[in-house]
């Protein structure tokens, strides 16, 4: 396999780990916390993520699912979601080659744009369908979501990262 | 080095399954369809519903810890603010007992003049507490999730009342919780009475980023309307039991360039924090009685004499 020069041999991953973290992401999108328009989108940038690194696993199949249960749960319109993360998923595949080679931080700023036309999209149809402005602050989520990347990748890629064989003398 | 360490599963070479542009389009297709089916069709509504139901338990799950803290805020505030809240209440109570004495003496003369003009008794409605569980998230609406399901005999479109006065709708049920749609909310629209002219009209949801209010649309720049009329359901909608207020006009704007007044009204009912509502069944559903078949007789005499 051709891989960024210095970059570590990662385990393969683990299924349970996976779906999981697709499961904490929705149990995040279950915190009554209200309505708060800038609250980051984490079911995206978990998605997104799989997306990158697991393109065979988790594709626009399991977005759009993911998204309806968003749908339902937040009591928005059905099919809002599901859009949103499907055509995110899409846009995931088709930059996951290329976006790897990149660090994480340079990842952050060129999923940005994505999330942007994920929120934007979400803003249209609901727009046209009738709903309330949210105000402003919407704009701020799609910049957390990318702000929240880094913290993201670091946290779903650390069980692949640990050393294939257990070593008393090297920590993880 | 141990087997587990490699991914072993190559990825698939021939068989790749349809495009990700072709399932892109399909998935988007699909999408669409639901937002069109999510109110309009069946198939929309059970949808939502069977998705709700699974995941019910883990929302409880999630929010209970979450209400739990809210609580615990409200639980530390300062005594002083509980023991003006407390004079509050009793001074209002002072005043309304007034009131509340005459309503017998009212009631029966009430009865009593309806019946001398043969007017159709006014209906009392069963109703049911409940309490709002939370806000829902969705920015772009105005709703609020009650503890009441279709396993409580909630009905769709059951009028929800607070304290203060009417707070919306029951929009949608689930067998254990409902979604109500507030009455400030864009979609929502409240038949109601101006008490002091007595002119029907109807409330529209006027929410924004801004703040959240009613309006009166299409109603001419010099009719008589004034700042600080209160409105109350009309009752003619048969969703709505007449006489619950439901806003006090705040601010009526007589423009010279439209021939309509811009009036805005401010919600009686707390929109932003209630807590215990009380769940109506809507008028339609309660059985009247049937007129007597005394007042039906003289139309059959004229019939039979044709």
């Amino acid at each position: 396999m051709i891989m960024p020069r210095g970059q570590q041999l990662l385990l393969p991953v683990n299924a349970f780990f996976m779906w999981g973290s697709l499961f904490l992401a929705l149990l995040w999108h279950m915190l009554p916390v209200g309505r708060i328009a800038w609250m980051p989108d984490l079911m995206a940038v978990v998605l997104v993520f799989w997306s990158i690194h697991q393109p065979h696993r988790v594709g626009m199949g399991v977005a759009f699912f993911m998204g309806l249960l968003v749908d339902v749960q937040q009591s928005a319109m059905l099919g809002q979601h599901a859009l949103a993360y499907t055509l995110l998923s899409f846009m995931a595949l088709v930059i996951h080659r290329r976006l790897v080679w990149y660090s994480v931080f340079s990842q952050a700023v060129q999923i940005l744009p994505m999330f942007a036309i994920a929120h934007a999209l979400e803003l249209l149809a609901r727009l046209i369908a009738g709903g309330v402005f949210p105000g402003y602050d919407i704009a701020l989520a799609p910049v957390l979501e990318a702000a929240l990347w880094p913290l993201v990748s670091a946290v779903l890629l650390a069980p692949q990262r640990r050393a294939p064989d257990r070593d008393a003398h090297r920590p993880l | 080095m141990p087997y587990g360490s490699l991914d072993r599963t190559p990825p698939p070479f021939f068989k790749q399954g349809p495009t990700s542009l072709s399932k892109l389009l399909l998935l988007s297709a699909l999408a669409l369809f639901l937002m069109v089916a999510d109110n309009r069709f069946e198939v929309g509504k059970i949808v939502r519903i069977s998705l709700a139901t699974v995941l019910n338990p883990f929302a409880k799950a999630v929010a209970a810890p979450v209400i739990a803290i809210q609580d615990s805020f409200k639980y530390v505030d300062t005594i002083s603010a509980i023991k003006i809240y407390e004079q509050e209440t009793h001074k209002k109570m002072l005043l309304q007992s007034q009131r509340a004495n005459q309503v017998e003496v009212l009631t029966l003369e009430n009865t009593r003049l309806r019946k001398l003009l043969s007017l159709k008794e006014t209906l009392s409605t069963p109703a049911q507490a409940a309490e709002v569980l939370y806000d829902a998230i969705d920015p772009y609406s105005r709703k609020v999730i009650i503890n009441k399901g279709s396993l409580h005999a909630v009905q769709l479109g059951s009028p929800v009342l607070d304290e203060l006065g009417v707070l919306g709708q029951v929009v949608r049920v689930f067998p254990l919780i409902s979604e109500v749609t507030m009455i400030i909310d864009r979609e929502q629209t409240t038949p109601v009475l101006n008490t002091r002219t007595g002119v029907r009209s109807v409330a529209y949801g006027n929410s924004s980023a801004h703040g959240d209010s009613l309006e009166l649309r299409f109603i001419s720049g010099n009719a008589d309307v004034l700042a600080g009329d209160v409105l109350t359901t009309s009752g003619v909608d048969g969703v709505y039991p007449a006489g619950l207020q439901v806003a006090k006009i705040e601010k009526v704007d007589r423009r010279a360039d439209s021939g309509f007044a811009k009036i805005v009204c401010t919600p009686k009912a707390n929109v932003l924090g209630a807590k215990h509502v009380l769940i109506l069944a809507p008028l339609m559903t309660i059985e009247t009685p049937r007129p007597s078949e005394v007042a039906a007789m003289p139309t059959n005499k004229r019939g039979s004499k044709k």
